[in-house]
């Protein structure tokens, strides 16, 4: 019996030695580094062998090659500069204005790249290494630690008049009406009377977009255009619709949008 | 046997929750005989307050380019230096830097207009946790494009669309520090608001006063910011139930940033 007592006496300090030097390590430690270093670790390893060309070692968009796309149309030339990761601003989230993008966000970019920039798909690269190189650019800025992150929009459901005759109709009253062609031009062609003067956050010219041109740099499918409406697309001058235009009116926009990129009748 | 579990089980609970605690950026607590700071802000320079000329491009619909140029006009004066003749600077920022306790900040919303292409007001406070409430009075399309400004860079916190008149959005201020605010649409629209999780952040009146009041005894940074001056900070011991004296000078002009957007 007695010595019983002794074996539970050593269980009980074993146990609690545990806690306490567990709780101590991962208060010490920082979170980060008692979960993620490992993954951190090979998202540098990643980063170094796929990123840094553009992106740079500080992750400040400023690495050897400098502008990624130049583009010269109806006498405007404008550039395009690698993602500058340590402000901790993205354009293509499914988060509304102001938030950090989710995960899956940055995944995506990372796996499908961008369409008319410099940012290629990353489809070759190992699933589990692209999730690594995330958490290593989550490192650039201390947005991601101070930060509560935002709920995503959810409720992305197309319903089914999305690029009908009259949903086109309806959707070329609305672009008038929210005055998209202010920035976009009459004919969506990113040449309206606001165009000529526009500068992103880091103080570079921008253009807003020409619908005729092709593919829409976050993907052309109706859910991403619609998307884009609500969340706009921060460091530029493209605003949130979210609480100036009605869900139904978003969807019609939609549909004429198609319409200007072609992809509807 | 058992005291040694619970004390264990206790000390691994409270060691995580003291490191959160550390981590809280500002503590409420009740201010009572607490001290106060003022003063006044001058410039030792000649300014001159600029006039932004304003170029509204044609649209295709002339009545609406009408509507756009009589609502903008066709200049504005900037509004960049209010100095009284005795050389006193309204619309100074004043903060106090890096407060980790004292009152609770007010729950008060912010109201910026856009009128008559501009933002009214052109500086204000806003608190974390209260909300913005953003109008449009003008028959036109504006957006206002909330940014932080970092080190020398600007990180968006929100850019709403208020295409129509009379239009109101509220967001949540979920961000502090010093914040700019611009509208795409009309490059030369600017104006600033100081978003604060504490109550110790003022602005200058015409005559370039301020106050502070119900801090809690201590020494304290003091920065002084303004769109068109070098900003100045100072160091200042607040004392129980006394007012200290906190006067500035403003001895260098700086660009302000929407003047190379026009």
């Amino acid at each position: 019996m007695e010595e019983f007592r002794k074996k539970c006496k050593g269980v009980i300090f074993i146990f609690c030695f545990t806690l306490l030097s567990l709780v101590l390590m991962s208060t010490f430690q920082g979170a980060e580094k008692a979960y993620g270093a490992d993954k951190v670790e090979t998202g540098k390893k990643v980063y170094q062998k796929y990123c840094i060309i553009c992106h740079g070692n500080k992750g400040d968009g400023k690495g050897l090659v400098g502008i990624i796309h130049r583009v010269e149309k109806s006498g405007l030339v404008w550039t395009l500069f690698p993602r500058d990761f340590t402000v901790g601003v993205f354009k293509f989230r499914s988060t509304p204005t102001g938030c950090l993008p989710t995960d899956e966000d940055l995944l995506r970019i990372v796996s499908n790249g961008i369409p008319r920039s410099g940012m290629p798909s990353h489809e070759d690269v190992s699933l589990e290494d692209r999730k690594a190189v995330i958490e290593y650019i989550k490192t650039f800025s201390p947005r991601w630690q101070e930060e509560d992150p935002c709920e995503e929009i959810v409720s992305v459901k197309k319903p089914k008049w999305v690029g009908s005759p009259e949903s086109i109709a309806k959707g070329k009253k609305v672009y008038k009406k929210m005055k998209c062609w202010e920035c976009h031009g009459y004919e969506g062609k990113g040449d309206g009377p606001k165009s000529d003067k526009l500068k992103d956050d880091w103080g570079d010219k921008i253009i807003p977009f020409d619908f005729t041109s092709g593919a829409l740099k976050r993907g052309s499918s109706p859910e991403n255009v619609y998307i884009t409406f609500n969340t706009g697309l921060d460091g530029t001058g493209m605003p949130s619709y979210e609480d100036s235009l009605k869900e139904e009116d978003r969807w019609h926009l939609v549909s004429y949008t198609l319409k200007l990129l072609g992809l509807a009748e | 046997m058992k005291k040694i579990m619970v004390f264990t089980v206790v000390v691994a609970l409270l060691i995580p929750a003291l490191s959160f605690a550390r981590k809280a950026k500002y503590e409420v607590v009740e201010v009572n005989n607490g001290g106060g700071i003022q003063g006044t802000v001058k410039t030792s320079l000649k300014v001159k307050d600029p006039v932004v000329p304003i170029n509204i491009q044609p649209k295709e619909d002339p009545k609406e380019t009408e509507i756009e140029r009589k609502t903008c006009g066709k200049t504005q004066q900037a509004g960049i230096y209010i100095v009284s003749p005795s050389n006193e600077v309204k619309n100074v920022l004043v903060i106090v830097e890096g407060v980790k306790k004292g009152k609770a900040a007010p729950k008060t919303d912010l109201t910026i207009n856009n009128n008559k292409c501009r933002f009214e007001p052109l500086v204000s406070i806003s608190y974390v946790k209260s909300n913005y409430i953003v109008k449009n009075s003008d028959p036109l399309f504006h957006n206002t494009s909330l940014g932080v400004l970092l080190k020398d860079k600007r990180r968006a916190v929100y850019n709403l669309a208020l295409p129509y008149q009379n239009q109101e959005i509220k967001k949540r201020n979920r961000v502090a520090g010093l914040i700019d605010l611009k509208c795409d649409a009309h490059s030369w629209m600017r104006a600033y608001v100081y978003s604060s999780r504490h109550p110790y952040v003022t602005i200058t009146d015409a005559n370039g006063n301020y106050e502070l009041k119900d801090l809690l005894p201590g020494k304290y940074t003091v920065r002084f910011w303004h769109e068109g001056f070098q900003e100045e900070t100072k160091e200042v011991e607040v004392k129980a139930g006394k007012v200290s004296k906190l006067d500035v000078s403003f001895s260098k002009t700086r660009k302000p940033d929407f003047l190379g957007r026009l």
